[in-house]
């Protein structure tokens, strides 16, 4: 019995919050545009599925299209801040100044640069990804023992071949790391990005629904954006597995 | 002597870390290392036997001196020396093969001829049925085992070994000593092995290099007149084999 507690004390105790949450709103009578109470929301949820799955693909391809760009192109910058000196003393600085920009304060000119459509919200997705991925990622580079560079010396490996029997696997877990706390941002940006400007997607939703009362529509959209990252957060951690190591 | 060939000469060598004022690590080491010799490097532990080992394998340069192998000055890694470091250094990803391999890849021998090579190589070591394993299924000294393996499958003529049995286990650590004569007189090999065990550098050498403390000079070469093959049983009944340990220990200030 004392291993199913791992499961039964959280089920216990988010069936104590939601119980909490349902009787509350009857008991203090709480209008339904300030807060539905949960089993609307569930009931707004199922009544919409087909409008919340719809709005859900369209942030699902800005989130992914944000996020693999930002993944190719922070292997690719981390590896050049990495090896080239040049790189390091130039666009890692830059890097790091443009990460403490508030980003979303960028998100009304990048729609203005970007448009309505889907490339903003990929940018804006890309540009929350992007930072920790290069990060992490060097970090990864980095953290390569020099004695296995010196092992590899030795066994006279051309550079090219320390970096993809060495370097890069040695980094992978890093890099996986990285795309962790990547994936839920790619889903804020993207999300920010609809806030601003756009005409469809959860992030829309969220505020069209809010801004004509729909509240319980809008938790529903919360909901199905919540558990978008939960499920993009769960592949990677899945794919993640199959960096079993780490470098020794 | 003269007759044989020199495999290894250094002459002089000196070395600072770290510019003029730092860490003084080798004073005029000079010695000769001779084809198919097995030599033992004995010293203190910080005393600069790594760092020896390192300027002739390529791996550091060195400010005095000169050091040669096989005719030519060291000028960085050569396919003549294969190194088995203090630390396994094996790749986690890799399997047993794969750790095998990795000295060999670039060297375009056909997927067939290595695959059988690889092969050859696992019986050799013992380690026939872990092909497939990862470096953190195996012990220890099966690690160790891949080690030299991976060092071996570059088929050098001098093979320089780091206390490459320092961290194991008294037993484990006699098993893997003999395998080592019996590859060394299997492969004919010119040994350098750093050492910080009196028994180990006696049983296994033809001749024992005794370094001081820091920074590092040679202080007395002792040469072991012990027949092969030694048999770990019965050799320490030898009553010469006492009277080298004598020897090394006087030398080495701890008797
Ligand atoms: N890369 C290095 N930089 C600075 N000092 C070093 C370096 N490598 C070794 N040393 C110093 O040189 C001395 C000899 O080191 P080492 O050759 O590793 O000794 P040993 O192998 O005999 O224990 C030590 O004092 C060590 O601290
Ligand atoms: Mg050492």
């Amino acid at each position: 019995m004392k291993i199913n507690r791992n499961i039964i004390d959280p089920f216990v105790f988010f069936l104590v919050l939601g119980l909490l949450w349902e009787f509350s709103v009857e008991l203090f009578d709480v209008r339904a545009y300030l807060l539905p109470s949960l089993t609307d929301i569930f009931r707004e949820t199922w009544e919409f599925r087909e409008l919340l799955l719809e709005q859900a693909m369209v942030t699902l391809e800005e989130v992914l299209f944000g996020f693999i760009f930002a993944a190719v192109f922070g292997v690719v910058i981390s590896a050049a801040i990495f090896f080239v000196p040049i790189a390091r003393r130039t666009i890692y600085p830059l890097i790091i100044g443009l990460q403490s920009i508030p980003k979303v304060a960028l998100a009304p000119i990048i729609v203005v640069w970007f448009g309505y459509g889907l490339p903003s919200k990929v940018v804006m997705a890309f540009l929350f990804a992007f930072f920790p991925i290069v990060i992490s990622t060097l970090g990864g580079l980095s953290a390569t023992p020099d004695r296995l560079v010196e092992h590899f010396q030795a066994l006279k490996t051309s550079g090219w071949n320390t970096f993809w029997k060495l370097r890069a696997p040695s980094a992978l877990p890093n890099f996986v790391d990285g795309c962790k706390v990547a994936m839920p941002l790619a889903v804020i940006g993207a999300v920010v990005g609809e806030f601003v400007g756009s005409n469809d997607g959860l992030g829309n939703l969220i505020q069209t629904a809010t801004g004509s009362a729909q509240t319980a529509l809008m938790f529903s959209a919360l909901l199905v954006v919540t558990g978008l990252s939960l499920i993009l957060f769960f592949m990677i951690e899945l794919l993640g597995r199959l960096v079993w190591w780490r470098a020794m | 002597m003269s007759t044989e060939e020199v495999t290894i000469a250094l002459d002089g060598v000196g070395k600072t870390f770290g510019g003029e004022e730092g860490v003084r690590a080798l004073q005029n080491i000079s010695c000769q290392i001779f084809d198919r010799e097995f030599v033992a490097v004995l010293g203190p532990s910080g005393c600069g036997k790594s760092t020896m080992l390192r300027i002739i394998g390529g791996l550091i340069p060195h400010e005095e001196g000169t050091a040669t192998v096989l005719g030519k000055p060291v000028r960085g890694p050569s396919d003549d020396i294969g190194i088995v470091f203090q630390r396994a250094n094996l790749l986690p990803w890799r399997t047993v093969e794969g750790n095998l391999r990795l000295g060999v890849e670039e060297s375009n021998i056909p997927t067939e001829e290595l695959r059988e090579q690889v092969q050859t190589m696992v019986e050799m070591l013992g380690l026939t049925g872990f092909e497939k394993s990862h470096p953190h299924e195996l012990s220890g000294g099966m690690r160790r085992r891949v080690a030299i393996g991976q060092a071996l499958m570059r088929n050098p003529r001098v093979m320089l070994m780091d206390e490459p049995f320092g961290a194991l286990d008294a037993l484990t650590r006699d098993r893997l000593n003999v395998e080592l004569l019996r590859i060394w007189q299997a492969e004919r090999k010119t040994v350098v092995l750093v050492t910080h065990s009196i028994s180990e550098a006696v049983f296994l050498s033809d001749r024992v290099l005794v370094m001081s403390e820091r920074p590092g000079r040679i202080i007395e070469e002792v040469r072991i007149d012990l027949p092969r093959p030694r048999d770990p049983k019965t050799l320490p009944e030898v009553p010469e084999f006492g009277q080298y340990r004598v020897q090394l220990g006087e030398l080495m200030g701890v008797v």
